[in-house]
C-alpha cells in the first residue's frame, strides 16, 4: 500500500446506510488521521458497528463514500492493511489459540518465516503465551477478547478497526488493553475503538458522538466539552443529544 | 487466488474435523453399518432359502441330484408332488420348486435343462435361491456325476417379477456416492453456519480471502475427508463383503470427488437458509432423501412412474449411481460415462456459482 500524504487514514463524505426501512447511518462525514486513536461513541443502536462494519469493508454504503488508506471502500486489497475485532470473539473455538492465530496469518500473508515469532510475540503481549496450545473453547471470556485482539494484530494493520474490545473486561484487563492502544497509536498506527462507556472516550484522541445514525459532533475531549459547556463527557454528549431535533429511533442493524 | 490461504483454509476445516471425533467415526463407520446390514439381509438370508423338489420319476441321476442338494448347507430340501409343491410356492411356504424330469439323464449329448420355479416376489430370495442352485449344481453334483460334463442348464421361471442379479452388487456402488453426497453436504452446511454464527465469515469477509479462495478452500478440505471415506469403503465393499467390482478404482474416486464437489457447494448455499443447525438437519428430507429414493440406489429408474422419472433425471445422484455402477459393474471407462461426467461437472459448476453468490460480499 503505498502511503497516504495526507495522512488521513479513514474519510467519510455523506455516507449513508439503510437496511430495509431503518436507517442505520444518515449522511456522516468525518476523518481520522495517521496516530490517532478514534473513538465512536453512542448507545447500542445508534449506528456504531454499522460505521465500523462499512470502514472494515464488510458493508457498501448506499450513498456517500468512506475512504481508507486512500481507497474506497470496500476494496479488497485494503483489507489487507486492516485488523478487525468484531464484537463477539469470532475465532474458532475447537482450534487452538496457535492454529487460530496460524490460519489468520496465512490469510494475511504474513510471511511464513517469521509466523511462528509474531504469534509467540503476540501471544506473550496479550498475555496467555501459556495457553496458546489449549483449544479457545476452554478460554474466559476475557481470555477470547485478547486472542481475537491478537489475531486482529498478528498481521501488524495500519489500522485497527475494534468494535467494543473492552466489554465485558474486568477493569485490569481493560486498562491494559488501553495501554496496548496507545502504544499501538505511538508506533504510527490509527485506531477506530468503539464503546458506549464514557469513561474510555477520555483515552482517546478525538471523538465521534452518534445517535440514531446520526453524528452528533467530533472533535478531542476538550473540544467537545469547550463547544457544549460541559466538564462531564456524558453531560456534553446529553446537551448534544438534546440539541438534535426528535429522530425516529433507528436500530443498529 | 492465493495458493497458500486456500490451502490455509482447507487445513484449518481438515484440522477442525480430526478434532470432532465423533463426527469422524460416524461418517466412516455409518457407511459400513448400513452395507454390511443389507449385505446381511441380503446374503445372509442363503440357508433360509428353501426349496422344493419335485422327482416324480425313477432315474437314479435325479435321485443323486437330490441328495446332493439336500447336502447343500445354503438350502433346505423337501422333496413332494407336483401339487403339493405349486400349492406351497403359492402360499409362500416354500421359495421356489425344481421339477426334475422323469427321464433324467447326463449320458446323451444334448444338455439338460432344469427347470426351476421361483416365488419371485423378493428378487433377493430368487437370487440366493439360484446362487445356491448354481453352486451346488455344476460344482458338486454334474461332475461326481459325469466327469466328461454334459452341460447341466438351469432355466428359472419367475412365479412374480423377473430375474434378478445379486441386489448387493447392485446397491453397493452407489452407497459410495450417497454418502459422500449425503455427509459432504451435512458436513458443509453445519460448518458453514458455525461460521456464520460465531461471526467468523464477517472475520472472513474483511480478510484478503477472496469468495474463490473461500469455495476452494472449503472443496479440498472437505474432499479430504469425501476421499477418505470413499477409500474406507470402495475397500471394504470389495474386499470384506466381496462385491461384484470390475472397473478402474480411480474412476470410483474421480466420480466421488466431482459429485462431493456439488455436494460441498450445495452445502454451503443452503446454509444460507439455516439459520440453526436444526434447520440444517431439516433439509435432509428435502435434499437428501428424495436423490436417495428416485436415483436409482433401489428401484431402477424404468421402474418409476413417469413423472418421478422426470424428477430423477435432475438429480445429481442419478447420474453419478449410473457412472459408479457403470464404473464397478461393467468395467466402464470414463468415454464411455462422458454424458455422468458432463452432467456432474455441470451440477458442480451450477453449484459453485450459487455458492459463490450466497457470499455476501459486498467488496468489490
Amino acid at each position: 500500500m503505498e502511503e497516504d500524504t495526507t495522512d488521513t487514514i479513514v474519510e467519510a463524505d455523506q455516507v449513508s446506510r439503510r437496511f430495509g426501512s431503518i436507517v442505520a447511518l444518515e449522511r456522516i462525514s468525518l476523518s481520522i488521521s495517521r496516530g490517532r486513536i478514534f473513538g465512536l461513541l453512542g448507545p447500542s443502536g445508534s449506528g456504531k458497528t454499522t460505521l465500523i462494519r462499512l470502514a472494515a469493508g464488510a458493508l457498501s454504503p448506499d450513498s456517500g463514500t468512506l475512504r481508507v488508506l486512500g481507497h474506497i471502500m470496500p476494496n479488497r486489497e485494503t483489507t489487507a492493511h486492516i485488523g478487525y475485532m468484531t464484537q463477539a470473539a469470532a475465532l474458532y473455538p475447537d482450534l487452538s489459540l496457535r492454529e487460530n492465530l496460524n490460519f489468520f496469518g496465512a490469510l494475511y500473508n504474513v510471511p511464513a518465516s517469521e509466523l511462528t515469532a509474531r504469534i509467540e510475540a503476540i501471544a506473550d503481549e496479550v498475555g496467555l503465551s501459556d495457553r496458546l496450545n489449549s483449544p479457545l473453547q476452554t478460554f474466559s471470556g476475557g481470555m477470547r477478547q485478547r486472542a481475537s485482539l491478537a489475531c486482529a494484530l498478528l498481521h501488524r494493520p495500519e489500522l485497527l478497526i475494534l468494535d467494543e474490545p473492552t466489554v465485558g473486561l474486568d477493569p485490569v484487563l481493560r486498562r491494559s488493553f488501553w495501554q496496548r492502544f496507545r502504544e499501538l497509536a505511538d508506533q504510527g498506527r490509527t485506531l477506530i475503538v468503539s464503546s458506549h462507556i464514557m469513561d474510555e472516550a477520555e483515552r482517546c484522541d478525538e471523538l465521534a458522538f452518534l445517535r440514531d445514525g446520526r453524528l452528533l459532533a467530533t472533535g478531542s475531549p476538550d473540544a467537545l466539552r469547550v463547544q457544549t459547556g460541559c466538564q462531564d463527557l456524558e453531560d456534553a454528549f446529553l446537551a448534544l443529544a438534546e440539541a438534535l431535533p426528535a429522530a425516529q429511533s433507528g436500530d443498529r442493524r | 487466488m492465493s495458493r497458500r490461504r486456500v490451502l490455509a483454509l482447507a487445513a484449518r476445516i481438515v484440522r477442525q474435523f480430526r478434532r470432532d471425533r465423533r463426527t469422524l467415526i460416524l461418517m466412516l463407520i455409518a457407511p459400513i453399518l448400513v452395507i454390511s446390514l443389507l449385505a446381511y439381509i441380503y446374503r445372509g438370508a442363503t440357508h433360509h432359502v428353501s426349496l422344493a423338489i419335485v422327482n416324480s420319476g425313477a432315474s437314479p441321476v435325479a435321485a443323486q441330484l437330490v441328495a446332493g442338494l439336500t447336502a447343500s448347507q445354503a438350502l433346505t430340501v423337501k422333496t413332494m408332488s407336483a401339487a403339493d409343491a405349486s400349492r406351497a410356492i403359492k402360499r409362500n411356504d416354500i421359495d421356489a420348486v425344481l421339477t426334475l424330469p422323469d427321464n433324467l439323464s447326463l449320458t446323451g449329448s444334448t444338455p439338460q435343462t432344469l427347470t426351476v420355479t421361483l416365488e419371485g416376489s423378493q428378487p433377493n430370495t430368487s437370487s440366493a435361491v439360484l446362487n445356491a442352485l448354481n453352486q451346488a449344481l455344476p460344482t458338486t453334483i454334474v461332475r461326481a456325476l459325469n466327469p466328461a460334463g454334459v452341460p447341466l442348464k438351469l432355466n428359472p421361471v419367475f412365479l412374480h417379477g423377473g430375474p434378478q442379479f445379486d441386489q448387493l452388487d447392485y446397491f453397493a456402488p452407489t452407497f459410495i456416492g450417497f454418502f459422500a453426497f449425503f455427509f459432504v453436504f451435512l458436513l458443509t452446511s453445519v460448518s458453514f453456519l458455525r461460521e456464520r454464527i460465531q461471526g467468523s465469515i464477517e472475520r472472513l469477509m474483511v480478510s484478503p480471502l477472496s469468495r474463490a479462495e473461500i469455495v476452494l478452500g472449503y472443496m479440498l478440505g472437505f474432499a479430504v475427508f469425501a476421499a477418505l471415506q470413499s477409500i474406507v469403503l470402495v475397500l471394504y465393499c470389495v474386499y470384506a463383503i466381496h462385491i461384484h467390482y470390475t472397473g478402474h478404482i480411480l474412476l470410483v474416486f474421480f466420480f466421488t470427488l466431482l459429485l462431493t464437489i456439488g455436494s460441498v457447494n450445495l452445502g454451503i448455499f443452503l446454509s444460507t437458509f439455516a439459520r440453526t443447525e436444526l434447520q440444517v438437519v431439516q433439509f435432509i428430507p428435502i435434499v437428501i432423501t428424495p436423490q436417495g429414493l428416485l436415483s436409482g440406489i433401489i428401484w431402477p429408474l424404468s421402474s418409476l412412474p413417469g413423472p418421478l422419472r422426470i424428477l430423477a433425471h435432475v438429480m445429481p445422484l442419478t447420474y453419478a449411481n449410473e457412472a459408479l455402477r457403470g464404473v464397478m459393474i461393467r468395467g466402464d471407462q470414463l468415454g464411455a460415462l462422458w454424458l455422468q461426467t458432463g452432467v456432474l461437472a455441470g451440477f458442480a459448476a451450477l453449484m459453485v456459482i450459487l455458492a459463490a453468490s450466497t457470499l455476501h460480499r459486498e467488496i468489490a
